[in-house]
């Protein structure tokens, strides 16, 4: 516990003054409550984000421009928790939650090399990654071919995963094989930097706070790929991420094949069960789930603060809080009302939003 | 050796039908600088030739052809050499039947061989596929006469097994690990036909890797691999013939084919080159420099080609206004010796010497390799410079000069290293011929500073010759001309008269003052004078001083100041030669200090040794790089800086060397 706490010091209180920057209540209500987009800018621009924003006066505010602009504090926040973290396990732990990012960039790319564009016509689709990133992105885009991209990459999970993804890609022709393993690589990577540490307590506390995010992230999926997509319950169970802790194979399996929301409900583990009771229409699942995770994260704060779960709960708090922040951001781009914004958002960033 | 080559300026006027003949002769003669026909008046006005581009095109496909027949063939000898230039529009048509005939010989075989390596990777990567699959022991028959389930054999990654099984949970399925290979599972998957959808959704989402057996595969896989591998070997031997054909194809029509390509490429060249000539109607206009003794020779050829309805014409570049008032310059054609020739690439590095001015390249090798061995004096060290240098000029044809002027600083420095009888720093091995430069510093010092005034005072000297040659008359009075030169010696003259007699006559005092005075006098004066005497001839007139005199005096009289402490500080920059010189003997007292205390320490004599190599590895890495960097800044910035000026304009021939394959002769 001591040594804990002497290796954990630091980097809680780095975490704890970066937490301290979160949108307040105010802000949060004011930006709900704004008139029309430029309102909004207008106050988006006093708050914390501010600082990333470009000037909104020279620019063309372009939603999908500001929404990169706005993961460029996410990503400097990654970037902090990393150096403040002295274990290299720990860290490790912290890039393979980043490689989400590299990931939804690597995925850019490849779209962008089988659209036959170059890097400037999608660079506003691209996060900031900053230095944190070691991928040889300039050499990446170099490449015209995924094949070898996979072998520049071979030393890391990515190049692994595109590998093995290559020759179903080669069948299918299309990217959804490359990206699934892109996506499927992280989370491997994730399951394999929990195992990875070193103290028990820092494992138990990683798992405690990412199995339920990475089960929130397969029911997602499970409603986008059945509903949306029209795939099969094989297709959906082998998408599923590894990693979760409260829904198993078998239970993905179930959800798979689950015929309407009340059989998909009935489906779910008892303790998931009570937190989507009230949902009536599949777009509600993410909501409600991120409502319940934000629970979770806000309990975990309250708790034990030595270990690895603090760092792991604020970034992915800051990143609900970006995607909360985005999906505003694109209702008021699209002259949503409030009250129709509010359904889309976590009862936390909505439910409290008061002077 | 000391100036560039003489150079004169030709024009030729050609009838359209004969510049392709005259571009051969040209194309022979190899040493034409083109003049671009867009720097001229010509160009100005439009008048430029026009490239035949089906021409042109006609050669790409022939050059694209003879190089898939060379990469094919891959000879390695030389090229039989280009007898005679080829005239573009007449050699398409011999080059064309040349090339249809190898290929019809060459093809053929080439296609054989072709299909025999695609074969032997086919049977290699089928054979692959089946020892992923052999630990099953499986009759393909067997799999392939069953009537209600479907099959597959492929790989998966590992992690993926679970999801897989899971995901065909309710489906009569069954999933059969073989073996493993590069973290993913070879597999052999069943299902009832009619769920093979359910079961290839599964598959394709769990990332399948299929191993393909194409329908002719019988039987056991084992039986199957030796029957493939007995057609592998059939084919490699089909192969080896066909590799035996084709080098005897190699052997009659290499050295023929690269010529051929030679000859494409240099008839492309001379093709292209026609973009730069002027063209009136049918008539073609073009002008270029070429070494004065080439001229003759040149218009002797020409007029006999074309039964002298060409006109070739020279013109002296005195007779050439543009040339005259500065706005046309002459190409810098270098006339060195071999052993020179490297350090041309280090004159041109600091600037192009322009035509009038003197070419300096000589000066700089001989000065540098002085330096470099002065300051490297080393058997050991030099001779290990001069086996890298000789590595560097047998094996990177790239770096070839750079390998000669490796050679040549290596024998620098064994030079000085028998001068100071220095052997990898054993300096008892060999006697010195001249001194040990740790034994002696103060004179090594004294005699670095007087080496540096002999440097300098060439510097001086060659700008004197440049001055004169340039007509640049009124900058002999200035620091940079004979007054300044004068007082330097004078300065110097007066230093080695104090230190050889430790004292001066009032003779030699009261001389010494009234020359440096006059001098200084001189040289402040004499750009105020030479103001005056410009505005004069302008026919400009002032009532008592001509404006901004007194700012001129001043600016002189700073000039002065500068440059004389300028000289004194370039004399003195000579002293780091004795500086290196002694570095390089105090490095190793340290290795050998080194040595000993690892000896000590270990007590084997292997450490001392091994000491010493390593030592001696980085003194040459380390003080290699240290002293040529010491010695070019001695060359460009107190040797150079006196006299050299650039700004010339590098010849270019119409062919470059570089850009053919290999060499072509001259007829």
């Amino acid at each position: 516990m001591i040594f804990a706490a002497g290796g954990y010091a630091y980097p809680n209180a780095k975490v704890r003054a970066l937490r301290s920057r979160r949108l307040t209540a105010q802000d949060r209500h004011f930006l709900l409550e704004a008139r029309d987009f430029s309102s909004f800018l207008a106050y988006l621009v006093t708050t914390p984000y501010g600082r990333v924003l470009p000037d909104l006066e020279e620019e063309k505010t372009d939603p999908g421009m500001l929404e990169r602009r706005l993961a460029r504090s996410l990503m400097e926040d990654y970037a902090k928790v990393t150096r403040s973290l002295r274990g290299q396990r720990e860290q490790e732990l912290v890039l393979a939650l980043f490689s989400r990012f590299e990931s939804e960039n690597l995925k850019v790319l490849l779209r962008a090399m089988f659209s036959g564009r170059g890097k400037q016509a999608v660079s506003h689709l691209l996060y900031p990654l900053g230095k944190l990133s070691a991928l040889p992105w300039d050499d990446l885009w170099a490449y015209n071919n995924p094949a070898k991209i996979a072998d520049l990459l071979i030393r890391n999970p990515f190049g692994q995963a595109l590998k093995h993804a290559i020759p179903q890609f080669n069948v299918q022709g299309r990217l959804f094989p490359l990206e699934m393993a892109l996506d499927l690589s992280c989370f491997q990577r994730l399951k394999q930097a929990i195992s990875g540490l070193r103290s028990r307590s820092d494992r138990k506390a990683a798992k405690r706070i990412l199995g339920p995010y990475v089960d929130i992230l397969n029911i997602s999926w499970v409603i986008r790929l059945k509903i949306h997509y029209g795939l099969s319950h094989e297709e959906i169970v082998n998408y599923s991420l590894p990693g979760g802790e409260l829904l198993t194979l078998s239970h993905l399996h179930r959800l798979a094949l689950a015929e309407d929301i009340s059989s998909f409900l009935e489906q779910m583990p008892r303790s998931l069960q009570k937190e989507v009771g009230e949902v009536r229409d599949w777009e509600d699942f993410h909501t409600y789930l991120e409502t319940w995770f934000l629970r979770l994260i806000a309990r975990l704060f309250m708790g034990p603060p030595f270990h690895v779960g603090i760092e792991i709960a604020f970034l992915l708090e800051k990143e609900m809080e970006l995607t909360s922040l985005i999906t505003l951001l694109e209702a008021k781009a699209q002259g949503l009302s409030p009250r129709r914004t509010v359904k889309k958002l976590p009862r936390q960033f909505s439910g409290v939003a008061h002077v | 050796m000391f100036r560039p080559v003489k150079l004169t300026r030709l024009t030729i006027q050609a009838p359209e039908d004969q510049i392709s003949a005259v571009m051969a002769i040209l194309g022979d003669l190899r040493l034409l600088h083109l003049i671009r026909v867009e720097e001229t008046h010509l160009g100005h006005l439009g008048y430029v030739a026009h490239i035949d581009t089906s021409l042109l095109e006609h050669y790409d496909s022939l050059l694209a052809r003879a190089n898939r027949l060379l990469r094919d063939l891959g000879p390695t000898g030389p090229s039989a050499g280009i007898k005679k230039v080829p005239q573009p529009d007449k050699a398409v048509f011999r080059l064309e039947e040349e090339l249809a005939h190898i290929e019809t010989e060459a093809l053929g075989p080439l296609e054989r061989k072709k299909k025999a390596k695609n074969a032997i990777s086919e049977h290699e990567g089928l054979i692959a596929r089946l020892q992923l699959l052999e630990p099953a022991k499986i009759d393909l028959d067997r799999l392939h006469d069953l009537r209600y389930v479907t099959w597959r054999a492929g790989l998966i990654p590992e992690e993926n097994l679970n999801k897989l099984e899971q995901s065909l949970v309710g489906t009569y399925h069954t999933l059969i690990p073989v073996g493993r290979k590069e973290q993913r599972v070879v597999l052999l998957a069943m299902s009832l036909k009619e769920d093979e959808e359910a079961l290839l959704r599964a598959l394709k989402s769990a990332f399948w890797d299929p191993l393909e057996l194409p329908p002719g595969i019988h039987g056991t896989i084992g039986k199957a691999l030796d029957r493939l591998s007995a057609e592998l070997e059939h084919l490699k031997t089909e192969l080896a013939g066909l590799d035996t054909e084709g080098a005897e194809l190699t052997q009659k029509y290499g050295a023929r084919l690269k010529r051929l390509c030679e000859e494409i490429l240099l008839a492309r060249q001379l093709l292209k080159a026609q973009a730069e000539f002027g063209q009136i109607d049918h008539t073609y206009l073009l002008a270029g420099w070429i070494p004065v003794a080439l001229f003759e020779e040149l218009k002797k050829r020409i007029l006999k080609a074309t039964s002298g309805k060409v006109l070739v014409d020279q013109v002296d570049p005195k007779d050439i206004k543009e040339v005259r008032s500065g706005i046309l310059k002459i190409p810098i054609l270098f006339n060195n010796p071999m052993l020179i020739r490297p350090f041309e690439r280090l004159t041109t590095l600091y600037g192009t010497p322009s035509y009038e001015e003197l070419e300096p390249t000589v000066f700089l090798a001989v000065s540098f390799l002085l330096l470099f061995g002065m300051m490297f004096g080393d058997v050991g060290h030099g001779a290990i410079l001069c086996a890298l240098g000789y590595y560097v000029f047998r094996k990177m044809y790239r770096y070839i000069d750079y390998g000669i002027i490796l050679m040549e600083c290596g024998v620098s420095s064994m030079i000085f290293g028998l001068l100071y009888g220095s052997v990898f720093g054993l300096e008892d091995l060999i006697p010195a011929l001249w001194m040990h430069p740790m034994e002696e510093i103060n004179r090594f010092m004294v005699m670095s500073a007087f080496l540096g005034i002999g440097v300098i005072s060439l510097g001086l000297v060659l700008n004197l010759i440049n001055v004169i040659r340039q007509h640049r008359y009124g900058e002999l009075l200035s620091t940079s001309g004979l007054a300044g030169a004068l007082l330097y010696w004078l300065g110097v003259g007066l230093v080695a008269r104090y230190l050889l007699s430790e004292g001066l006559s009032p003779f030699e005092l009261i001389f010494a003052k009234v020359a440096a005075g006059a001098l200084i006098i001189l040289m402040i004066l004499q750009r105020p004078v030479r103001t005056v005497l410009a505005q004069r001839r302008t026919g400009k007139k002032w009532r008592h001083l001509p404006p901004g005199l007194g700012g001129t005096i001043l600016e002189s009289f700073i000039e002065i100041l500068d440059d004389l402490l300028r000289y004194l500080a370039n004399t003195v920059s000579f002293v780091r030669v004795a500086a290196f010189a002694l570095t390089h003997a105090g490095l190793f007292i340290a290795v050998f200090s080194l040595a000993d205390m690892v000896q000590n320490v270990h007590g084997q004599g292997i450490f001392y040794w091994i000491t010493i190599i390593l030592g001696n590895i980085v003194i040459i890495a380390l003080e290699g790089i240290v002293v040529s960097v010491q010695t070019l800044r001695l060359e460009y910035y107190e040797f150079f800086s006196k006299f050299f000026r650039g700004g010339g304009k590098p010849f270019q021939p119409l062919i470059e060397e570089e850009e053919l394959p290999g060499h072509v002769t001259r007829s």
